[in-house]
């Protein structure tokens, strides 16, 4: 049997590395161990893709969804919840909350899936050829006005947010540098597309106009020359703020709390040495990312995290779903499971603003709080369910339960759940009205409902809404 | 990019559209299955979505050439109880009339008069005989019985017209007579039964008794050539090279959905995750395939445009319009002899494309 310390670790891992994983698949990691697991993640390639074939049999209108949920949520969620490939997942949440684009702009989420995918495939490979993607995705170039940036006529939306919130954070260029940016990326634009009646959505394709190119002398973070876009891109990258931006980015999302990106230029990292670490690691591998996330997975100040972490609604949806199975199938009602994480404050393909999402504290207000306990309980509450069952069944092994061992098996087969002594003895001091639970002489269905409910006020507690 | 599609002594004019993007009324939206009944009705399951829950059956009278198609009934629309439906699948048509419609997440057929007025309905789920699990594709015998395509068991069942279990042939794997995930089902005029075994990528032919006796076809799908259009994240690709590098070899066949026989012998095939129709001789050779070619709006869809001068004023800004051509996710086909039309059920794009087999084609002269 794994040792407690080393499942915990690996539950850690899986949790900000994907979306959690039940206590079998926990099991087989630690076999395998810690370093090769961290490996598997970083290659997607090796395990099978999602079967979107199975999703657009029985929920054909999740492939060009336009621009009304809850298709092209269902979409996103049944991927997240299938995928074979955690980290290739949780990446394209990552730089959908960096490159944040919207449906309440965009109008087309089937445009808004093309960039996921773009995120997909991409985003653990080199940040400098995301970025030129991104640039060119004509998602981003709406979202930001870019097909309105003309070589006589500057718009210096997406210039701006380059900078700003792309690449190098406040405070690192001047408004020159956004009017020389913004001069750079005139003609990158995309060709009219075909439109939506009446036969559904069409995609855009990228276009340059040279016509429309500002080709004039610019100059640019202290350098001049004719920059065209990618030339800026190859600017941007080589800054030193620029690793300092994304391993902050990848700090919050991955270890721990930062404050929101707003706050960057004034208040310092938590942990500097950690993102000294990441940007050593950013810079050595030429912005690819694969190496940064090999350095910060494998690294102490992640091991140590653990519950350092609020729980995006993204994750406390998705984590429950495929922790208690049972939802693979695109079945009726998937709309509105997929658009749980909106009532909980996070509407997938559809962030507040360019900025992303605040993250840590700010997931949770008194609403959401409510959303996020009652949808946790109402699942892992449901016995039928096969990964309760599963739940159950281990601790059906263990023959009979104390109060505590209740308590205690539930917290570690949930999770492991480490909570702190006021919160236990609430949990152990109800367990024990309950008195001891046995599987024998007809008393199944209620020991598996006291397993069930001390599920549910486990997802209830502070502690649980920490990843 | 033709019109007509000349290979082997076929030939396939493109004839027209029928359809538009529409949750109810006259339109499309998702078409599972289609099949003709008598004078000239069609009939299709539209699967809708969880934002606009169209799902329906609808009735339309096709008529004989372009601009004659009038939308007639909507029925068994989403809800609960007897004439409401969860998701439709497929669709047959006896010799009385009635229509009769799967519901794959039910696990039930229910049937219908030709006017849509709920007549009676079984099936409970499970595996055991007359029990169902994901039901799919319908055909109606000669002999009034409705054979099912019972999806998740891998099998075809064989019903009286008031439910009563008659027999079952097939089983899961991919071995002949054996299924993964069949959808859609047809029978040529001698009773010989057509499967469009969906995930095993081919199409088996069984006799009336369901005995194995032919299958074809075979996984095949081409990556996105370089240069091309992707009209979606999975095809199809307009290809800059030439109209056909966005598509497979003939006779490979991605996720068939749907089969169709003329009375010639000639196999249609909707091959729906490489967007196209694949014609087959009876010996399930390839002869030729149908990629999509709706260069003409259709009736509705010109209204829709006429009434929204947005879409007019874009529509004339587009550099080509050549990704509405194509089929996309075409999931049903159905030939009428009586009008010797290929009709396709052109699912993402909530139309239906009609080609005409034309049997006296005298070819033009050459130096026109």
């Amino acid at each position: 049997m794994a040792h407690q310390d080393d499942i915990a670790l690996m539950a850690h891992l899986m949790r900000r590395a994907g979306f959690g994983a039940g206590r079998d698949e926990l099991e087989e990691r630690v076999k395998k161990g810690y370093e090769a697991t961290v490996e598997e993640l970083l290659h997607p390639e090796t395990q099978p893709e999602v079967d979107a074939y199975t999703l657009l049999r029985y929920q054909p209108a999740s492939l060009l969804p336009g621009g009304q949920p809850p298709m092209g949520n269902v979409n996103w969620m049944y991927y997240l919840v299938n995928t074979q490939r955690p980290l290739e997942e949780k990446m394209a949440l990552f730089w959908h909350h960096v490159f944040a684009t919207g449906n309440s702009k965009v109008d087309n989420y089937d445009q808004l899936l093309e960039q996921i995918n773009l995120f997909r495939e991409k985003g653990m490979g080199n940040y400098r050829e995301l970025l030129l993607d991104v640039a060119k995705n004509p998602t981003m170039i709406f979202w930001l006005d870019n097909q309105q940036n003309h070589g006589t006529a500057v718009n210096e939306n997406w210039g701006r947010e380059l900078l700003e919130l792309f690449s190098l954070g406040a405070g690192n260029y001047t408004e020159k540098d956004v009017r020389e940016c913004s001069r750079a990326f005139t003609g990158w634009t995309f060709e009219t597309k075909i439109p939506r009646a009446p036969y559904g959505r069409f995609p855009w394709k990228f276009e340059y106009r040279p016509e429309d190119h500002d080709d004039g002398e610019k100059e640019f973070l202290g350098h001049k020359g004719r920059f065209n876009g990618e030339d800026i891109i190859d600017i941007v990258v080589q800054q030193p703020a620029c690793g300092k931006f994304i391993c902050r980015h990848l700090y919050n999302f991955f270890v721990a709390d930062e404050p929101q990106v707003p706050a960057w230029p004034i208040e310092p990292p938590q942990d500097q040495k950690a993102i000294d670490t990441l940007v050593g690691a950013f810079r050595d591998a030429k912005f690819d990312m694969k190496p940064v996330l090999r350095t910060l997975f494998n690294s102490d100040f992640f091991k140590n995290a653990r519950f350092k972490h609020m729980k995006s609604p993204a994750e406390v949806v998705v984590g429950t779903l495929r922790l208690v199975g049972g939802h693979e199938l695109p079945k009726p009602g998937i709309g509105e499971l997929s658009m749980q994480p909106t009532y909980m404050g996070q509407d997938l393909l559809n962030p507040p603003s360019v900025e992303g999402w605040h993250t840590g504290k700010e997931w949770i207000n008194s609403g959401s709080l409510m959303a996020r306990i009652n949808f946790v309980a109402e699942k892992v509450g449901d016995t039928s369910l096969p990964g309760v069952q599963a739940i159950i069944g281990r601790l059906k092994q263990r023959g009979s339960l104390s109060p505590e061992q209740l308590v205690d098996g539930c917290l570690d087969q949930i999770g492991p759940v480490e909570v702190g002594a006021d919160t236990k003895q609430e949990l152990t001091s109800q367990a024990k009205e309950w008195g001891q639970i046995s599987w024998d002489n007809g008393n199944a269905q209620i020991a598996d409902q006291r397993v069930a409910q001390m599920l549910q006020l486990i997802a209830a507690t502070r502690e649980y809404q920490f990843g | 990019m033709p019109l007509t599609t000349v290979q082997e002594g076929r030939v396939y004019d493109w004839s027209h559209a029928v359809g538009r993007n529409a949750a109810r009324g006259p339109g499309f939206n998702y078409v599972q299955s289609m099949c003709l009944g008598k004078n000239g009705f069609l009939y299709a399951t539209n699967r809708g979505n969880e934002n606009n829950f169209g799902m329906h059956v609808n009735k339309v009278q096709l008529g004989r050439g372009p601009g004659e198609e009038e939308h007639i009934a909507d029925f068994f629309e989403y809800g609960e109880g007897d004439g409401k439906c969860t998701w439709p699948f497929g669709i047959a048509v006896d010799d009385n009339y009635d229509v009769y419609v799967s519901d794959d997440w039910t696990n039930t057929i229910s049937v219908f008069d030709s006017a849509g007025n709920f007549l009676r309905k079984w099936g409970k789920p499970g595996s055991g005989d007359g029990e169902l699990n994901r039901p799919a594709g319908l055909a109606v015998e000669k002999n009034g019985n409705i054979i099912v395509v019972d999806s998740g068991n891998n099998r075809l069942q064989v019903f009286k017209p008031d439910g009563t279990f008659v027999g079952k042939c097939g089983g899961t794997g991919s071995g002949d007579g054996q299924f993964n995930q069949p959808w859609g089902i047809t029978l040529d005029k001698d009773g010989n039964i057509y499967v469009a075994d969906w995930k095993n990528h081919r199409v088996q032919k069984l006799s009336p008794e369901g005995k194995f006796l032919m299958k074809f076809g075979q996984y095949g799908k081409v990556e996105e050539p370089e240069g091309s259009y992707a009209v979606t994240m999975f095809g199809p690709y307009v290809a800059a090279q030439s109209e056909t590098a966005g598509y497979p070899k003939p006779g490979t066949l991605n996720h068939p959905t749907d089969v169709a026989v003329d009375p010639d012998g000639d196999i249609y095939v909707t091959d729906w995750g490489n967007h196209r129709v694949c014609v087959f001789d009876s010996e399930g050779r390839p002869i030729c395939n149908l990629i999509g070619d709706a260069q003409v709006l259709s009736k509705w869809g010109q209204q829709t445009v006429d009434a929204n001068p947005d879409m007019a004023k874009a529509r004339r800004r587009v550099k080509s319009l050549e990704p509405q051509y194509r089929f996309c996710f075409p999931t049903a086909v159905e030939f009428d002899p009586a009008t010797d039309s290929v009709i396709v059920a052109d699912s993402q794009r909530n139309r239906l494309q009609i080609y005409k087999k034309v049997r006296d084609y005298s070819d033009f002269q050459a130096n026109l």
